[in-house]
């Protein structure tokens, strides 16, 4: 008797028991696409979604809040998520340059180098939004192992029209959005780990037991990105992210453009996820039809290949996916002119030499046989001080003042911890078809005190970059989905003057004793008295 | 009618000419540091109306610092074209020759055909520290041309536009604060010229509150205009006068705050800022109660002690120190070191732009080579003032040789020599 009730004991453990995760509901997916240039990308995506969940109500924070159970959404997040009240959240951490025009647009949006942060919280008279806003950086910073508490407000912006609300809006409160990037952030193990410590596997079992840091940190591209979205039907949804853009031609020895997950990873998926709904790896095949797949399968739809991968299958794991080119002897770099890939490309610089002033020029290129409207916006932080009646739109050197409108600008502005708010400009422009629009203004870079310096002050500031995004619909068409989608262009390096740092007491006393020895003269001649003194001889 | 000496027209053709003639170097002018801070930056006052024109509060970012009254006015009434820099030039240069009519006793319509009145004129047109910065399209020049129409107008005793000119200045400047108990000073007295023979103020001491009460009144009101002109908000406040006291842009410039607060650290900062403040009202009592019999040499003192200890130092404010030494000839020959203070300000004046160019542009220098020349230039200030302020009361005590001759005319003939000291 005893025997069979351990028995019964040890099938109901193993069984995964359905109950237990009423309400919660997790997929894995893993995207690879080799592209034009020889590299792969792969887009890892773990989506948890905490059915009927509704975000906590800010008005509510003075008073405890429900007693949260979570069997698969990570209680670490989940806390941060109720403490602040957050609706919307963005997070992404991302080393490298994204090359939209060989690469395509990603597959996640926010590709911007270094941080990027972005909430959308509803307004409370219990707590304001900075104060929520403080709180959330610090403890996502305690979270991801990364220095996000210097997201303050000299980073801090409030963008709405480019980063509008991907969900539903809740109806409670007005919501306000508070934006901060800090594109000299790292990218490291460090971050991965807590990343994988939030997926219900964590990186025992399923897609994630792929990620290797060795492999997945020496990519050309990597970035990783938390988002949570409350969707009015479906609850609250955690998405994440991992991109990579690996060079199989770099790492192999014949400069080969072949890859497989042992390849590219170093590792192979043992087993699955027994949590997961629905776990899959879905391959996007190239156009030219020289290259071969195993395992094989026996369809291909529209152009993918997709392994499913989920323990409810029937199919057994498929130990390694590869594709390889037999025809190839090594990869051949597609000849330039190369059709970029996405409808615009976009370039940033500043010119200039000196450290006092330059030009800031961004130049927008419409691949497209028709005219595209754009949105631009440039969050500048205070070092950079914009002169914008210097601003000016060409077109092959000639000046086009139609095609910038909507032009919104917020000059910095100081904010409680005396620092300056950054500047924000927003416009929409208006690019013809085929032919590259440049923006340039004057800039004049900022002389910083010696406290403001870090510590490699040579090094010089990173500026983040701009954000070209589609504009808004402004009729409720069911289509919201742009034949594109948000575009950063890469950040920029600029170069302040630095004072001498070993010089504050030099340069208090040098400075001082000037002072004084003119001040003492002059006291000295209007108080003393005058007398004739006869000289001996 | 009025005239004018013979070099005065000439230089003013001049000088509207090189404002209407595009010149190669000019814009390069516009950006250069030692020419206009960012409390007189052209750009900035471009940037300013650009802001307005958008709707956007000008002193809400760090950008601008003029004051409303400037940008009613280039907003408004005419835009900031390089001719009236050149207008300003030349009311700046009339004003100096009136104070100097009024201080000979001259009529100020008619002068005489000496030529003392062209080394003026020239002296203000011509002088270099106030020609670039006006080409430069710097605000100072306004600024200058106001203090010099307070003197002139306190010299030929007349109140009401005195202290009307004055408060203008003070509201562009506050700084210029300086200016105002010896031009108070100058209303009650004469302008003409005691320094030979000094004695206690003589004049009437009563009109003085009276008189400040106006310029209160005339403060006010154009304050109550600022206000109005930006739509009623008090930001100008901090963001124009508030730039003098808090020092927010560190941009470089031949004075000494810049670099001082640049390596201040932060806790320190407000009780330092106090200081140098301090410092420079401290010196308006004691030069006014010591030159009470002059109190136009006390405004030309002051005027030096704000050329060499301004917050934000352009070559414009010694300039004008140096353009005003050509209205006391009487003390040229007291001067015991004007080599000294000529060649400190030649080695500053060409050491600054090259300090910054290597700094800045070139990269090859630091910023210790710039703050090396600035305290050169605060040297040369230094000197000047010191110099004119001994030469100011040297003046007073005489030639002690001749006395000395006389002395001993009756004895055996022995010469003595006698020199005047302070102890």
């Amino acid at each position: 008797m005893r025997r069979v009730s351990v028995w019964v004991g040890l099938a109901y453990l193993l069984t995964p028991s359905l109950a237990l995760y009423q309400g919660e509901n997790y997929k894995e997916d893993l995207r690879i696409q080799p592209l034009r240039d020889g590299r792969v990308s792969t887009t890892f995506s773990f989506v948890t979604v905490l059915e009927g969940a509704v975000p906590r109500n800010p008005t509510a924070l003075g008073q405890p809040d429900e007693s949260q159970h979570y069997a698969l959404f990570p209680l670490t997040l989940g806390q941060i998520l109720r403490e602040y009240a957050i609706t919307e959240l963005h997070l992404t951490l991302n080393a490298g340059k994204w090359n939209y025009d060989n690469w395509g647009h990603p597959h996640e949006a926010g590709v911007g180098t270094g941080a990027e942060l972005w909430a959308w919280m509803g307004a409370s008279d219990v707590t304001t939004v900075d104060e929520r806003w403080s709180g959330l950086r610090n403890a996502l910073s305690g979270l991801f192992c990364a220095s996000l508490g210097s997201l303050d407000s000299r980073r801090t912006s409030s963008p709405t029209v480019a980063f509008p609300l991907s969900g539903s809006t809740p109806p409670f409160a007005p919501h306000e959005l508070r934006h901060a990037s800090l594109p000299s952030e790292n990218v490291c193990t460090e971050n991965l780990t807590p990343f994988l410590k939030l997926l219900p596997c964590k990186s025992h079992a399923g897609l994630a037991a792929l990620l290797n840091p060795q492999k997945v940190f020496d990519a050309d591209w990597h970035g990783m990105g938390v988002h949570v979205i409350w969707k009015e039907g479906t609850g609250v949804e955690l998405k994440l992210t991992l991109q990579t853009v690996f060079n199989p031609v770099r790492t192999s020895a014949g400069k080969r453009r072949d890859w497989s997950l042992q390849s590219l990873f170093d590792r192979s998926i043992e087993r699955s996820c027994p949590v997961a709904s629905s776990s899959s790896v879905t391959v996007i095949l190239p156009e030219e039809k020289n290259h071969q797949i195993t395992p094989q399968l026996p369809a291909h739809v529209d152009g993918l290949a997709i392994y499913d991968l989920s323990s409810s299958s029937n199919l057994t794991i498929p130990s390694n996916i590869a594709m390889y080119w037999p025809s190839e002897h090594s990869f051949q770099y597609p000849l330039p002119p190369l059709l970029p890939l996405t409808p615009l490309s976009v370039k940033r610089t500043i010119h200039g030499t000196t450290q006092t002033r330059g030009v800031l020029y961004v130049s927008v290129t419409n691949n497209s046989p028709h005219e595209i409207s754009a949105g631009y916006l440039e969050m500048m932080p205070a070092l950079l001080t914009l002169w914008m009646h210097t601003l000016k739109v060409e077109i092959n050197s000639q000046i086009r003042s139609d095609l910038l409108s909507a032009l919104n600008y917020h000059p910095p502005s100081p904010q409680s911890n005396g620092r300056l708010s950054p500047s924000m400009l927003q416009a929409i422009l208006t690019i013809p078809a085929k032919s590259t629009l440049k923006i340039s203004m004057e800039v004049n870079k900022a002389f910083l005190k010696y406290t403001e310096h870090p510590p490699d002050a040579m090094r010089g500031w990173d500026l983040p970059g701009a954000v070209f995004f589609p504009l808004p619909q402004s009729t409720d068409t069911i289509s919201s989905s742009y034949d594109w989608e948000r575009i950063y262009t890469p950040t920029l390096l600029v170069d302040l003057p630095t004072p001498d740092f070993s010089m504050p007491y030099n340069v208090i006393i040098l400075s001082c004793t000037l002072m004084t020895l003119i001040f003492g003269s002059i006291f000295n001649l209007l108080t003393r008295k005058w007398v004739v003194v006869e000289i001996p001889e | 009618m009025d005239t004018p000496p013979p070099v005065l027209p000439v230089l003013v053709c001049l000088r509207l000419l090189l404002a209407v003639l595009p010149l190669p170097g000019q814009h390069l002018l516009k950006h250069d540091n030692q020419l206009s801070s960012p409390l007189t930056s052209y750009l900035r006052l471009n940037e300013g109306l650009w802001l307005l024109d958008n709707g956007i509060d000008p002193y809400m970012g760090g950008a601008f610092h003029h004051s409303p009254l400037l940008l009613s006015l280039f907003s408004t009434i005419v835009p900031p074209l390089p001719l009236i820099w050149a207008v300003s030039d030349a009311v700046g240069a009339w004003a100096l020759l009136r104070i100097w009519r009024a201080r000979q006793g001259l009529s100020p319509h008619k002068g005489t055909r000496s030529n003392a009145e062209n080394l003026i004129v020239s002296v203000y047109l011509l002088n270099p520290y106030l020609l670039l910065p006006s080409l430069a399209l710097s605000t100072s020049t306004f600024e200058n041309t106001l203090a010099l129409l307070a003197l002139m107008f306190a010299s030929e005793g007349k109140p009401s536009p005195a202290l009307l000119a004055i408060a203008f200045t003070v509201h562009l400047a506050p700084s210029f604060i300086l200016l105002l108990l010896p031009i108070l000073m100058l209303l009650v007295a004469s302008p003409a010229s005691r320094l030979a023979s000094s004695r206690p103020f003589h004049g009437s001491l009563k009109r003085i509150p009276f008189f400040f009460g106006k310029f209160i009144l005339y403060w006010l009101v154009l304050v109550g205009a600022a206000c109005t002109m930006t739509g009623g908000s008090w930001s100008w406040v901090m963001g124009s006068w508030g730039a003098s006291l808090t020092l927010p842009d560190l941009t470089p410039n031949p004075g000494l705050w810049w670099y001082f607060f640049t390596e201040m650290f932060d806790h320190f900062r407000p009780f330092f800022l106090m200081v140098f403040s301090v410092h420079l009202v401290i010196y308006i009592l004691p030069i006014c109660i010591k030159f009470q019999h002059d109190p136009l040499y006390a405004a030309f003192l002051l005027v030096g002690v704000l050329g060499t200890f301004k917050a934000y130092l352009t070559l414009a404010d010694p300039g004008l120190f140096l353009s005003m030494i050509s209205l006391f000839p009487e003390v040229h020959g007291y001067l015991r070191h004007p080599i000294i203070t000529t060649l400190l300000h030649l080695h500053a004046a060409l050491l600054l732009p090259l300090q910054h160019v290597l700094w800045v542009s070139e990269g090859r220098g630091n910023a210790n080579f710039y703050y090396a020349a600035s305290l050169v230039m605060g040297m040369a200030g230094g000197a000047g003032l010191v110099d004119a302020c001994w030469a100011g009361m040297r003046i007073a005590i005489g030639d002690a040789k001749a006395e000395a001759e006389e002395k001993v005319e009756g004895e055996k003939g022995k010469v003595v020599q006698w020199e005047v000291v302070q102890e």
